[in-house]
């Protein structure tokens, strides 16, 4: 079917298709240490959060107090914050109080953005183009930014791959041995931030979870190391997302993440009944 | 017979903000040697072990580990040491090897992007061996049950080929022939291996006869010296405050040659 074929290949899907790449490397790098951390709600508190900021930049702009203030860059910082505090209070490696922390912002930064939304009426849809997300509307502006940080995500990965994985394993013994463990341990935490705030854009604040966290989670099922969750979780976002895409191309007003977010979603579940544990 | 000290402690004050976990602690403990502290909860004994370890700075007063400042010499002093942390304590999340996790403790002093040696490799099977474990070499660590989890961790802190090892409640939900098997190891190295080794542990019950020193802490040092001399009814009772039966295990810390399995 050409008519498809020329969908796929005109140049907002093109660039939708370079984004489902560059999202399953955050999905296998990022992905996987919030899995082992487990910190999954921390991509959902961060990503509200990070609405909050966008709206805040929104509401600088409209009524010209910082004006050009771009929403991007208010979305990392509340996303920073936040992650930064979660981080304060985990930094002996308690995840449970950690847990607390994040549900806390995770109020905080949510009743922030609605307060922000509710008064931007007439931008509110800016704001909710960042719930909902829009994998095709990407700009090549947003892609190079997402290319960006994917490259220092998967560097910085690869880098202090083993301090991670040890941190993650038992983050006092780490330390008891050599490891500047709480260095390691905001590091990850950035860079968790950074992904969700990146891959909001594509895949929207609510299924940004699914994209990040999903993946790995499933791979983290069956795999016996550290290495065929990164591989597998790679794969799994890539299909949920090239799938979505197509589904896309065929049927206009299919969006794309929430098939993507369906595919991942389906694979934990498969993981789940088939795995030995 | 020697006067070499794997732990020298001088009037050892921490406090966690205004609470005093620890108060004016002073021993010193002769290499090697198998230390046992004791105490109920809440009464600084893991505290102590971090302080060893120098992972917390204490109010006052120093810690030297084989004559090295826990502090000024934290990297050095932190190299005698393999430490066992308590398998609570440890994420079951991460997807990971035996191998690999004897591994780590030793990786984790070269700092990052480094790949392990021949020997690196060598010591790990060394290690595992000693713990009886070399044969779940591939399996996940989550898989494991909680007293070969535990001899695993044993087989990282031995990996790093310490002159002392630091356990915290090793025999802590693990059953009692498993409680026994570690024991019997721990006590193996001490007499074979020449490694001094103190542990943690709120039931003195089995440990008593391996002992060469037990302490007894309740915040402040309530007893140090040889089983015989401190568990006694009157020092158990000023450290819990209520009467405690101590049962002595007769031919617990039997010797094994080669062979760690009784």
């Amino acid at each position: 079917m050409p008519n498809i074929l020329d969908i796929l290949l005109s140049p907002f899907m093109i660039r939708a298709l370079i984004a489902v790449v560059l999202i399953a490397f955050v999905a296998s790098t990022a992905g996987s240490f919030t899995v082992y951390r487990g910190l999954t709600f921390l991509v959902a508190g961060v990503a509200h959060a990070a609405l909050a900021g966008a709206a805040l930049a929104i509401l600088l702009d409209m009524y010209g107090i910082i004006p050009g203030f771009p929403e991007i860059l208010g979305a990392a910082v509340f996303a920073i914050i936040t992650a930064l505090i979660a981080g304060y209070v985990g930094r002996k490696g308690e995840s449970e109080r950690m847990e607390v922390a994040i549900g806390v912002s995770f109020a905080l930064t949510m009743s922030i953005a609605i307060l922000l939304i509710s008064m931007i009426k007439e931008y509110a849809v800016r704001a909710w183009g960042l719930i909902m997300g829009d994998i095709l509307l990407l700009t090549e502006k947003d892609l190079l930014l997402l290319a960006i940080t994917t490259l220092i995500v998967v560097f910085t990965t690869l880098l202090f791959y083993k301090e991670f994985v040890f941190v993650s394993f038992d983050m006092e013994g780490a330390t008891a041995y050599g490891v500047r463990a709480e260095l390691y341990h905001y590091i990850m935490l950035l860079l968790i931030a950074l992904s969700v705030v990146v891959v909001l854009k594509g895949v929207g604040a609510i299924l940004v979870y699914a994209m990040i966290v999903v993946p790995a989670a499933a791979a983290n099922q069956f795999s016996k190391n550290t290495t065929s969750v990164m591989i597998w979780s790679f794969f799994i976002a890539l299909f949920g997302g090239l799938v979505g895409l197509i589904v896309a191309a065929l049927y206009v007003n299919v969006a794309p993440s929430a098939i993507a977010g369906l595919i991942v979603t389906v694979f934990y579940f498969i993981a789940l009944i088939f795995s030995r544990r | 017979m020697s006067n070499t000290y794997a732990i020298v402690v001088e009037n050892l004050t921490v406090k966690y903000g205004e609470e005093v976990a620890l108060e004016d602690i002073s021993f010193k403990l002769e290499h090697p040697s198998f230390l046992t502290i004791i105490g109920p909860n809440g009464s600084g004994k893991t505290t102590l072990l971090k302080s060893v370890l120098g992972l917390i700075k204490p109010e006052k007063g120093s810690i030297k580990v084989f004559n090295m400042d826990v502090l000024k010499d934290a990297t050095k002093a932190r190299h005698m040491v393999g430490y066992v942390p308590q398998r609570e304590r440890i994420s079951t999340n991460v997807p990971i090897r035996v191998a690999d996790i004897v591994l780590m403790g030793r990786l984790a002093r070269y700092g990052p992007l480094t790949v392990p040696s021949k020997y690196d490799v060598e010591k790990v099977r060394e290690a595992l061996e000693l713990v009886g474990m070399v044969d779940f070499w591939d399996k996940r660590f989550s898989s494991l049950s909680g007293g070969q989890q535990q001899r695993v961790l044993i087989a990282r802190a031995l990996a790093v080929e310490p002159k002392m090892l630091l356990l915290d409640e090793p025999f802590s939900a693990v059953d009692i022939p498993t409680q026994r098997e570690i024991l019997n190891l721990l006590y193996n190295l001490r007499l074979q291996k020449n490694i001094t080794v103190v542990l943690v542990t709120h039931d003195v019950n089995p440990v008593v006869e391996c002992s060469d020193k037990i302490m007894i802490l309740n915040k402040k040092l309530i007893a140090y010296g040889k089983p015989d001399d401190v568990i006694k009814d009157d020092i158990l009772l000023k450290a819990y405050g209520v009467a405690v039966k101590i049962i002595a295990h007769e031919g617990i810390c039997y010797v094994l040659s080669g062979d760690t399995h009784a």
